[in-house]
């Protein structure tokens, strides 16, 4: 496979000594602008590594220094595409074993793309173009820097679709002034700007927020619009946690007749990172227990539970259903508003 | 905010000792009491997390003291935290029912255009909502404002949760235990 690359390298470079030295200037430029791209880690764009590599290895005296650089650059490819550079790349298929570095070229490098790709495109804003074209040759990328600039030019569209837009708004809504104890609120256009209805804005805008917050933590709360549909999945939820709570508080005193839950500090840790699986699955894992390496550290220290009691376990737990269905009666009447 | 590893262990230590109080008398079998304590002892620590900022919790405190003041108290002496008992609660808003009615039957004979109904009937859906909001988080009653009320229930899910995930952790733990015997 190198014999063969090789040959194309050099085919490459007699057949087209023109666009060798536009590529060259295409580099220089790449080179100075190398100093002026924010950090960021992320995965890399394949092509343009290869293009460079490519051009790395053609021009050995003048790109030394950029090649180093980008020979720097993170491994693990994806599939290589056109970008329409113009020097030809299709043929370069070859992955490179470089170390993970923070992508500075690569944002700096696709960013010159998306721009000379700007020129050909009319009448359209550039953060819709950027954000495009990002899109377009972002598939199967996740470089941050690019979801950031996305995201400022979305916030830049959106901010001056708000101010085009709302001509009765002219001023913004409220803000709260944190020196004084008084809240100020600027009134908009065409508003009551008496003080029960200000008073009453806030207020609702306070809500609002609380309720926002809810929704972030309830799960299944942002399919449903609306005060009532959130308050309706609130209470559905915070009733389900408490019958989950007399659950499992039955379960344990089932399972746990001495009333030890005898854990060292250690085990904590361990019960740490045994949430975050407990809580995205909601089944029991009974299965497979590798997270509770429990003969080889003995932390956690359940000896309450001696080999006699897998016998007397077994009548409570036949009473324990019938006792746990009884409880879910009881508990579901009691909720009843 | 999701309930932090912090939290977990605080609730799981206080829980603890919690029920290391309630251990000496442990001859009651019946798996009610043992439930009940388990239970209490467990919303004792999920309240006293809160040191007695928020309201449902004192008012959960001043519950579970309704059922076993004895036990609640020595538990709460155990997490060192008996001040939590003696916190004041807000009054208690009384509603006197003839004078919601009638004030209810002068509102009906206003006009009643179709969106003034909707907006109406609206309201009327978010009120009892927040009724019900106010039965289920301990202390709702309490609270004389809308945005008090969100607040605590935003608290008081978070407890909740802590609440659960050390519970099912531990049963998980004690289920698996079993199962490699």
């Amino acid at each position: 496979m190198l014999e063969g690359l090789v040959s194309q390298e050099s085919l490459s470079l007699n057949s087209m000594d023109m666009s060798v030295l536009e590529r060259l200037k295409w580099v220089h430029q790449q080179q100075q602008q190398l100093q002026q791209v924010v950090s960021h880690s992320s995965n890399n764009s394949p092509e343009l590594l290869q293009i460079l590599q490519f051009h790395g290895s053609n021009n050995d005296e003048l790109l030394e220094s950029s090649f180093s650089q980008f020979q720097m650059l993170g491994s693990g490819f994806g599939p290589n595409y056109n970008m329409g550079f113009g020097p030809p790349h299709e043929c370069i298929s070859r992955t490179s074993s470089c170390h993970m570095e923070p992508v500075d070229t690569m944002e700096v490098l696709l960013k010159t793309g998306e721009e000379t790709r700007a020129i050909a495109l009319k009448n359209k804003r550039k953060p819709e173009v950027k954000t495009r074209e990002e899109q377009k040759t972002e598939k199967k990328i996740k470089v941050e820097a690019e979801t950031e600039s996305s995201m400022k030019g979305k916030s830049n569209m959106g901010n001056t679709e708000a101010s085009s837009d709302t001509s009765k708004e002219t001023s913004k809504g409220a803000s709260e002034n944190q020196k004084l104890d008084y809240i100020h609120v600027r009134a908009r256009r065409g508003q009551a700007t008496d003080r029960h209805s200000l008073a009453e804005r806030a207020r609702r805008e306070k809500i609002s927020k609380k309720m926002k917050y809810l929704q972030d933590i309830v799960p299944g709360c942002n399919k449903v619009t609306g005060k009532a549909g959130m308050l309706d999945e609130i209470i559905n939820y915070v009733q389900c946690l408490q019958r989950q709570v007399e659950f499992l508080s039955m379960k344990l005193a089932v399972l746990n007749p001495e009333l030890e839950l005898a854990v060292e500090d250690v085990s904590v840790k361990q019960f740490q990172a045994y949430f975050a699986n407990v809580v995205a699955s909601k089944q029991s894992i009974m299965v497979d227990v590798p997270l509770f390496p429990l003969d080889q550290q003995g932390s956690l220290d359940l000896s309450a539970i001696n080999p006699n009691q897998t016998t007397s376990i077994e009548a409570p737990s036949a009473s324990w259903e019938t006792q746990s269905q009884s409880l879910y009666n009881t508990s579901s009447l009691g909720f009843h508003y | 905010m999701q309930p932090t590893s912090s939290m977990n262990e605080e609730f799981l230590k206080k829980w603890q000792m919690g029920l290391q109080i309630f251990r000496p008398s442990i001859d009651n079998t019946s798996v009610h009491e043992r439930k009940k304590a388990i239970k209490l002892s467990a919303d004792v620590a999920m309240a006293s997390l809160r040191k007695g900022t928020t309201c449902w919790s004192r008012a959960l405190i001043e519950k579970t003291a309704t059922e076993d003041n004895f036990l609640v108290r020595q538990m709460l002496s155990g997490i060192k935290a008996e001040a939590l008992i003696n916190k004041k609660l807000p009054k208690k808003i009384v509603c006197h029912r003839k004078i919601v009615r009638r004030s209810k039957k002068i509102l009906r004979r206003k006009s009643k255009s179709a969106s003034e109904e909707a907006a109406a009937k609206a309201k009327r859906l978010v009120k009892r909502r927040t009724q019900g909001l106010r039965n289920v988080v301990p202390g709702g009653e309490l609270m004389s404002n809308d945005v008090l009320l969100l607040q605590e229930t935003l608290d008081y899910i978070v407890s909740l949760q802590t609440q659960v995930n050390v519970m099912r952790s531990i049963v998980d733990a004690a289920e698996a235990e079993i199962d490699q015997r």
